[in-house]
Order: structure tokens, then sequence, then C-alpha cells
């Protein structure tokens, strides 16, 4: 099982609410103190949840740190019976850790019940050390606190007296050692992936997923309306250890056992892909294990591939299959022979991704980025057939030369000039019908080019896969549409569609059981590397 | 034993020891390769250098001042290795560095490091000199300015003697490290020194009219 980490906010309350009651059932918080607390930008708040429904809040945890001030404390952490014993509790630790270090704090305090032997060998574990007794804090059970403190080594970090400097002794040469063989059979495998504003770390053993690590920096783009290439890059820099911890801890495994790294190469932002470049080669260096730098598209399709919790089938991919990937960078038909050897590109997006699409018609129509959902979720009560927007590329004339392309910015424009229209003639916008029309262009057009592509090459299969693909409508007729032409659909789990590290794991540990050489230490990042291109 | 990493300018890696000194050092001076070159010369080093990784007793990143898509390579390869090896991070200014070395090769008194940041602007730091244990002095934190602001009368260090630099050693870097530990000084800050914003502004007018 894995879970995702968010902000809480006021509206996560309730939710935390009913958890709080039912775990600390004599001694809760009242609703008033959460939702001060939460609200509060001296605090700060976790939830944690499935993937795949981010309504549904398994655990949340709560520091309470002011910026520069020297001290934090840990508010409170709780987790849900149902996620217990898997590691969620010290991921949501060293996440308020990690947000107290980032705050200035030096040291972060907590309490937690005597006779809660389970927590302090937790709080223990991560270095917590006892400072005293509180007789009889939580009441009415009667039942003492003990106090704990963590020193938060500062940011302007001193040696520990262990990894002093060693004295000047002859050292055996490093090439003596003799290198570890690679285990093939069923590697471990820890993934990198930056190329656009998720920092994704993965870790798979074999094709079993292990853990799925993802920091966002989508709120950080929210008020520019799109992803800012610079913005995303600098959140990368500062999320990578971070995120490589939480994933380590969640997997419940060691850094020094694993056996290759994988790291996103292309396409993607340049600027992003070069952190986890960097990362991942010193990474290796570091443990002295071969990299694999591989395609982030076809890492989409690699996702298919994985097993554990949240995946509904166990039948293996089939070849050769077709693959749409949409998502906010990429719009994308590939037709895929062999995963780690043959992947073709039938066709792509002229011009704005589908996912881009989305952001910018919710900024025609007054909504918030990301535009996905946002627009799925005033399409709700629209009508997909109220407006006809075009289909792009779908003419006579075009389908010669763009049969598999895909365009959606004469679409966007053609949006915003029927929103302009109506208001310059006066008329209220019906958002809620041009949200469902809008998108209905874009779902039947991204359906249309893949069922064609299905057909036309004997293939009855498609692969769906990317961020787009969280759209309820584009996999509901995605459904529709391949029952009645007989082609069976697959759909990886969401939290793994969007861009994630385990996709980048799992596509590495394929190349690794296919016997594929590792990269050499040489590669850069590449910005347009084609997909016909699996492992650069 | 140190790993030292700058992408501040060029690519620079080095291993280096208070006593021994600079041990192994490799560098590329391109500007624009850093994500390619920076894990060969990592492994370069080690191996020169004949010492296995649990020899090092930390890794220390150049936190620039630097142009941003660059010095991100440096910093976060100098961070991730660390974790690798369960070593701590040793931030250094990297600056400090080129003065090190020019302090070390003979300078004496107040110098103005001066390094492009592209865009038509550069960064600057002043230092008074070296002290007792050869560290240079550093007056204040690094900037950035337009460069015909240094050439100013009024500019706060004018006539300082001036030092371009187009490269930074990483062996120097890693001895700033050594010295600073063995004097029992302070690192610098765990931060990447951009000293530039992201290039983005928020539209206030909402979205352009398409008609």
């Amino acid at each position: 099982m894995t879970w995702q980490l968010r902000r809480a906010t006021a509206a996560d309350v309730d939710a935390i609410m009913a958890l709080e009651t039912s775990i600390f059932e004599n001694d809760a918080w009242s609703t008033e103190m959460m939702a001060r607390d939460v609200a509060d930008p001296g605090c700060y708040y976790l939830v944690a949840f499935p993937p795949d429904s981010p309504d549904h809040i398994v655990a949340y945890a709560g520091l309470q740190a002011a910026q520069r001030s020297p001290e934090s404390d840990i508010q409170t952490i709780a987790v849900a019976e149902e996620a217990r014993g898997r590691g969620l509790g010290r991921v949501l630790m060293l996440s308020l850790i990690t947000e107290a270090r980032k705050r200035g704090a030096r040291e972060t305090f907590l309490e937690v019940r005597a006779d809660n032997p389970g927590a302090q060998h937790l709080y223990r574990s991560l270095g917590f050390e006892d400072l005293g007794v509180r007789r009889g804090y939580y009441q009415p059970d009667n039942v003492d606190a003990i106090v704990m403190r963590l020193p938060i080594p500062p940011a302007e970090m001193q040696f520990t007296d262990a990894a002093a400097p060693p004295a000047a002794e002859p050292i055996p040469a490093a090439s003596a050692a003799p290198a570890r063989p690679l285990n093939r059979a069923n590697p471990l495998v820890l993934g990198i992936e930056t190329s656009c504003d998720e920092t994704g770390i993965g870790i798979v053993r074999g094709t079993t997923l292990l853990s799925n690590t993802i920091a966002s920096s989508m709120d950080e783009h929210a008020r520019y309306g799109g992803v800012v290439p610079e913005v995303a890059a600098r959140a990368h820099l500062e999320e990578m250890v971070p995120a490589i911890h939480a994933a380590v801890a969640e997997a419940g495994i060691r850094l020094d056992e694993i056996d290759a790294i994988a790291v996103t190469s292309g396409p993607g932002l340049a600027g992003a892909l070069m952190v986890g470049v960097g990362a991942a080669k010193a990474l290796a260096v570091a443990l002295d294990v071969p990299i694999y730098a591989v395609n982030h598209l076809v890492g989409h399709v690699g996702a298919d591939l994985l097993r554990g919790e949240g995946v509904t089938t166990d039948a293996p991919l089939e070849y050769p299959t077709i693959a749409l990937l949409v998502s906010g960078g990429h719009t994308s038909l590939l037709l895929v022979r062999d995963l780690v050897s043959d992947v073709e590109l039938l066709g792509e997006t002229i011009d704005d991704a589908a996912g881009e699409a989305f952001d910018k018609v919710a900024r025609v129509l007054g909504l918030p980025y990301p535009g996905g959902p946002q627009i799925d979720r005033v399409a709700a009560t629209g009508s997909p057939t109220a407006i006809r927007f075009p289909r792009g590329l779908s003419h006579q004339k075009d389908v010669a030369k763009h049969r598999y392309d895909f365009s959606f910015s004469g679409l966007k424009t053609s949006v915003a000039r029927w929103v302009e229209q109506k208001g310059d003639a006066g008329e209220t916008v019906p958002i809620d019908d041009v949200a469902a029309s809008f998108r209905e262009a874009v779902v039947d057009v991204l359906l249309t080019k893949a069922v064609a592509a299905c057909t036309d090459l004997g293939v009855p299969r498609l692969l769906l896969g990317g961020g787009v693909i969280a759209n309820a409508r584009l996999r509901q007729v995605a459904q529709e549409r391949t029952d009645a032409a007989g082609i069976a659909l697959r759909i990886p789990p969401l939290s793994l569609c969007t861009d994630n590290g385990a996709m980048i794991a799992a596509l590495g540990a394929q190349l690794i059981m296919a016997g594929h050489e590792p990269s050499t230490l040489d590669f850069g990042a590449d910005s347009t590397l084609p997909v016909s291109q699996i492992q650069a | 034993m140190l790993l030292a990493i700058d992408t501040s300018a060029g690519t620079s890696v080095a291993v280096v020891d208070l006593t021994q000194g600079v041990i192994a050092e490799r560098g590329v001076a391109d500007t624009m390769r850093h994500a390619e070159v920076v894990g060969r010369l990592i492994q370069e080093c080690l191996t020169e250098a004949r010492i296995p990784v649990s020899a090092l007793s930390g890794v220390v990143g150049g936190m620039g001042p630097g142009p941003f898509t660059g010095l991100r390579v440096g910093i976060a390869a100098a961070r991730v290795f660390a974790l690798g090896i369960g070593r701590p991070l040793v931030p250094v200014v990297s600056h400090d560095a080129i003065a090190y070395g020019h302090y070390r090769t003979g300078h004496t008194g107040p110098l103005l490091v001066v390094t492009d940041a592209r865009r038509r602007e550069v960064y600057w730091s002043a230092y008074s000199g070296a002290d007792a244990q050869h560290l240079p002095v550093r007056l204040g934190a690094p900037s950035l300015a337009k460069p015909a602001d240094l050439l100013e009368a009024d500019f706060v260090h004018a006539g300082l003697p001036r030092l371009d630099a187009a490269t930074i050693s990483a062996g120097d870097l890693g001895m700033v490290a050594e010295l600073a530990y063995a004097a029992g000084r302070p690192f610098a800050a765990d931060e990447a020194l951009y000293l530039r914003s992201p290039d983005v502004t928020v539209s206030k007018n909402g979205p352009k009219r398409v008609s």
C-alpha cells in the first residue's frame, strides 16, 4: 500500500476530527482547536490518503514551528487502524521534521502517553531522547506524559565525532573490492523522476511496488496558472533528499541494499531533468551500483507492470499494445511492440498538450490551476453537446498527414472566442456547458485517434497513462469506445498514471531483467528524447 | 577526507584532506555540461585517490552564487552523495574557494571576487584578507550587480583589487571546508545561492483576449 501526503486545509478538518475522536476517545481536541491549528501559518498539518481517493484521510500529523524560531513542537499524530504497521507514522514524522528544519528549528519536542510504548519506540528510533515526565498530563485517564526532544542538526552542519576526518593512513584502493554482481532476477531499483513539477522517488523489487513518494510543487505554480520551469527545478533540489528518505522509509529497506538506480533522462523540462540526473549519478557512484537512464514516456507504459495493492489485474501486459499518454506536458500515441526494445511513436500533439489545454481553458473560465479537476467539477452539471467545439486535426485534409497527431491550440482559442462573444453581448456564460463541451471535444479526439490506431494496426489492446487519465469522463468514454470496438483497455492505478518515480524504477527493473547493460555515466538531460530511445 | 563538488561555473570535483591537501581533482570548464560530466568526475576522483567512499567524512557542496541550472546539479549531487554514504553535507560558498586559491598563491590584503551571473550581470564577494588559518575573511554575503555598478566611485568596495574568475576549484573548495572544520568555524547555510528570483510574473489582468 502506498499513501500520498498533502498539506491539510480547512476542508480536511472534518475528516481529521473523525479520526481524532475515534483514536483519542477521552482526550480528543475540539473541532475549533483543530481548525485553528490547521489554518495557522505557524503550523504545518499533513494528511495521508490512498492515491486513488484523496478524500479518504487515513492519517494526519501536525507541527507547530514559527518561521525562524529555534524550537518546534510535534502537536499531534494519528494513523487509522487500517493503515497501521506499514511505516506511515514514520513517514509523517520525517516529513514534519524536514519541515521544522526548513523553517529554521533546531529542536522539536513532543509529549507521548506513558502507556503507549509503540509510539515511544518510533520516536526513539527517529532520534528523540527522553527529557522528563509530566505527571497526570492526560486527563481524565490520569496517564503521565513522557516529554521527548529531538535535536535538529542546523543547516551549517558540523561533523559528528563518528564522522571526524580519519587519520592519514594507507587505505586499499576502491577498485580492489570486487563489484557486486547485478541481481538480474529480482532487482531492487530506486527510480528518480524530475521531468516536470513532481519530484518522484519510487522503489520496486522486480515488478513489486515497494514505495511511491511524490512531492509536487503544484501549489507553487498555481498563482502563475501553469508550471514555471525554474520554480519546478528549485523545488526538485529542495525535495530530493526528503523524498528519497521518505521512499526508503516507506519501502522498509536500507539504501545500501539497492541494486540499481533508474532516472528519467528525458523528455521533459531540461532544468528540472538535470536535478534528477545529477542526483541519480551521485547516488549510483556513492552506492557503487549501475545506473539506467530511461525514457519518461516509456516509463508511463512501464507503470502498468507494477504489482502491489491498488492494482486490480494480475494479467500480464500483452504486446503489441497501443498506449495513449496524456498529461500536462505530453499527448502521445505509441505502438509498444516490446517495452524494453521496441516502442514507436505513432503521433503526438503538434502544439499544446491536453493537460495544458485544460489549464488554459480553466483560466478563460476563471477557474484556478490545475484546470483538469476544476473543469471536471463544473462540467458535472453541464451538457457535453451544448456547444460543438472543433476536434483538432480530424478533418479529411489533416488526417492524411496527421492521422495520429493531436492539436489543442485551436480548440482552446475557439473556447476563448466563444466565451468572449457571450461576454461582449452581455450574456451570462454557461460555465458548466462550456466546460462539459470542451472536455467532450478533448476526450472525443483522444479516443477517436487511439481507437483508430488500434483498428488500423490490428492491435486490440489500449493502455492509458499520464495525469489527465485522472479525468473520470476520459476513463468512461475510453471504456465505452474500447468495449464497442472489442479492444482490451488497461488503466494503471491513478497514483502510477501521474508522473512518479515508481514507473521509472519499474522500467529500469524491466531493462535489468531483460539483460540490458547499464547506461554509462556520461548521459545528459535530453528534453526532446525520442520515445524510440527507451534507454539513454 | 572530503569529496568536494562545485558546479557554480564549470564542473569541478576533488578529494581533499587536511594534512595531505588536494589528493585528486578533475574539472570540465564547459558551463553547459554539468549533468553530463558530474558523475564521471566523481568516479574518477575516487579512483585516483584510491579510497573507498567509507573513507570520506563528508561531502562539500559549492552553494554558489552561480547561474541556476548548473548550480543545482552540483548541489543535488553533493546532497545525495552525502545521503548515499551516510555522511554530512558541508556547504561552502563557492566564492570563498576562489578567494582562498588567490591568497594561497600569494595575494594579500583586500580582494573583490567577481563571477559571471549571465543576463549581463555579475556575482561579487568582497574579502578583507586571509586569517591566521589561511581562510579568506568575507565582508558580508555574496551579491548580484550590473557590471557597471562595480565601477562606480560610490560602490561600497570601490578600488579593491579585483579578481574575475571563470572557474572554481573543488580542491580549494574542499580545503576551505577542511580548514574551517579544523578551526571550529561554522560552514555556510545549506541553501543554493541563486540571488535572483525565478523569472516569472503573475498576470493581474487574467487571460489575454483572442478576439
